[in-house]
């Protein structure tokens, strides 16, 4: 069973694009990126997956359930983690996350104090009251309160400190183990990078690609840099470098094909000094961006 | 229906049901107050009265007994002051309970919760319902201890019953539109202008058509010309089939708001 699939799902508002015929799958346990810029589709497909929005056409389905009939049912098991996070300004997080954990079921108030602890959130304050970023703490926990089976984060770091980051990437490394699935919506890169098995791209309401991280990052290129102990002379590169430059003793180059021939060939050479990079995330999915 | 929505929204509208309900309470208290003092007068003021403009005296809902009897003092201020205070606080209410939660972002909050848009709508359905019978009781209450305080004695509790009966009837029906206004109209600042035009409107386009035969038929616009108080009419009763009209009415209303909030898009 998918925890999320979609098939064609489109939404417009009246004339204007907000995703078009988005065709996505996403395994249970799982955690999948959505990777794109602002204004791209994000948040309204996420909309669309929670019910908040009506689907123009296609369809979808979490957890095995209709997202247009059954989203009550499929809502039970899902944590929901705003961009924006707007609560009623007259609760403390406490009456807050009380409220919310009613239409679950029992308060497990003892839960409520071991996270607000982790995320140095004082409970007693009012929402109003409240700076965005520990807004958006409360939020965190109000995601996770419910023991979901799915978490669906909409730009979940935005207005948390370094250290909170950390804490939260954490709480959903635990989350994972446990067997929940992840769907993570970001335009950051080094996040999905960071949490994500696989990721989705989508640009101007469309998904232009679906890639597997790992995969990505192994086929991809190396960045290579020499540093000669002298200038060789009648130097041959082998196949597969690409963008070399020369600036006196150093030669940088991009390498694509098999490790070994570039070890080999490294072995062959006068070094005083050699670095081999992965290229960033960045750079992989620019060229995505820039189609 | 949702226990937990439905408590935590009579809980979000407390203040604003205890603000109203002491100016109800305040507001009908006063008006049974001052009768002693007018019904002395009462003569004078009969013949005063006699000399208005017919048109007038029938616009407003007096006539010479106006002065004189309790109930019928009292009659001229319940049909339009007293239903216009209620109304103000239960049609407001109707306007916001749902809107307010768009307005707020508090919506998405709300509808990521494992309950259907429907169970949403009939909870705050029934908060609101809770909500305008409390005041609604509240105000009957006070009038029947003011009347067994300044009343003098002879009230006609039937006249009384009925004109109550009718006003909850009227209150109801405008609440309903107050929901149907919020599924159409975002004002900046609140729904008290459209509310008070929408009440004080169908009372005037009713007292105007009473007033002037050629334009009788803008009566049948208003609410307040199936309920009627005029107590002082000999065959003053309830109009049953009024009331049926205007309740089936607003459930209508209601059915048609909740079919523009099921499909309704809420954006961040």
């Amino acid at each position: 069973m998918f925890a999320i699939q979609t098939n064609k799902l489109s939404k417009y508002y009246g004339a204007h694009l907000g995703i078009k015929d988005v065709s996505l799958e996403v395994k249970e346990g799982e955690v999948f990126g959505f990777i794109g810029p602002n204004g791209a589709g994000k948040s309204t497909f996420i909309r669309a997956l929670l019910g908040l929005l009506i689907p123009t056409s296609g369809s979808g389905k979490m957890l095995g359930l209709d997202i247009e009939t059954q989203g009550h049912l499929i809502r039970e098991s899902i944590g929901y983690l705003p961009s924006e996070v707007h609560y009623y300004d007259e609760m403390s997080s406490r009456e807050l996350l009380e409220y919310h954990s009613k239409f679950y079921g029992e308060v497990n108030h003892a839960e409520i104090e071991r996270l607000a602890e982790h995320f140095e959130l004082d409970l007693d304050k009012l929402i109003t009251d409240l700076s965005f970023g520990n807004k958006k703490k409360c939020a965190i926990i109000q995601s996770v309160l419910h023991n979901p089976k799915l978490l669906i984060l909409d730009e979940p770091t935005s207005g948390l400190d370094p250290l909170m980051q950390n804490r939260f990437f954490e709480l959903l490394e635990e989350q994972n183990k446990k067997g929940v699935t992840i769907f993570f919506s970001s335009h950051i890169l080094s996040e999905i990078q960071r949490m994500c098995d696989k990721a989705a791209v989508i640009r101007k309401g469309e998904i232009t690609a679906i890639e597997d991280i790992n995969a990505l990052m192994k086929k991809q290129m190396k960045k290579v840099r020499f540093v000669f102990g002298e200038k060789p002379k009648d130097l041959v590169l082998p196949e597969g470098v690409q963008n070399e430059h020369w600036h006196n003793l150093k030669l940088t180059f991009e390498y694509v094909g098999p490790i070994h021939i570039l070890i080999d060939w490294m072995a062959t050479l006068d070094l005083a000094d050699a670095v081999l990079e992965e290229p960033d995330l960045e750079s992989i999915f620019m060229n995505y961006y820039e189609r | 229906m949702n226990k937990n929505l439905y408590t935590k929204e009579l809980k979000r509208n407390r203040k604003n049901l205890i603000t109203w309900s002491l100016i109800v309470v305040g507001f009908t208290l006063m008006i049974l107050a001052i009768f002693p003092s007018m019904a002395e007068m009462g003569e004078d003021i009969a013949k005063m009265t006699d000399k208005l403009p017919e048109e007038i005296t029938k616009a407003m809902g007096m006539d010479a007994q106006t002065w004189t009897s309790s109930i019928g003092f009292y009659s001229t201020y319940y049909g339009i002051y007293i239903i216009l205070l209620l109304g103000i606080f239960t049609t407001s209410t109707g306007a916001t309970i749902i809107s307010k939660e768009e307005k707020d972002g508090t919506s998405e909050f709300l509808m990521t919760k494992p309950i259907s848009r429907k169970t949403i709508f009939d909870s705050k359905m029934a908060s609101l319902l809770t909500l305008t019978l409390i005041i609604y009781f509240i105000q009957t209450l006070t009038a029947i201890i003011g009347f067994l305080i300044f009343g003098g004695g002879n009230v006609d509790w039937s006249a009384f019953a009925i004109m109550h009966v009718h006003g909850l009837g009227l209150i109801a029906f405008f609440t309903t539109t107050g929901v149907l206004l919020s599924m159409f109209f975002k004002p900046k600042k609140n729904f008290m202008g459209i509310v008070v035009g929408i009440i004080f409107g169908s009372y005037f386009l009713n007292a105007i058509s009473k007033a002037t035969d050629s334009v009788e038929w803008l009566g049948y616009l208003s609410p307040f010309h199936y309920l009627e108080f005029n107590v002082l009419d000999s065959d003053y009763s309830v109009s049953w089939i009024s009331l049926l009209v205007l309740l089936t009415l607003g459930g209508v209303i209601l059915k048609f708001s909740f079919s523009v909030y099921s499909k309704k898009d809420i954006n961040g």
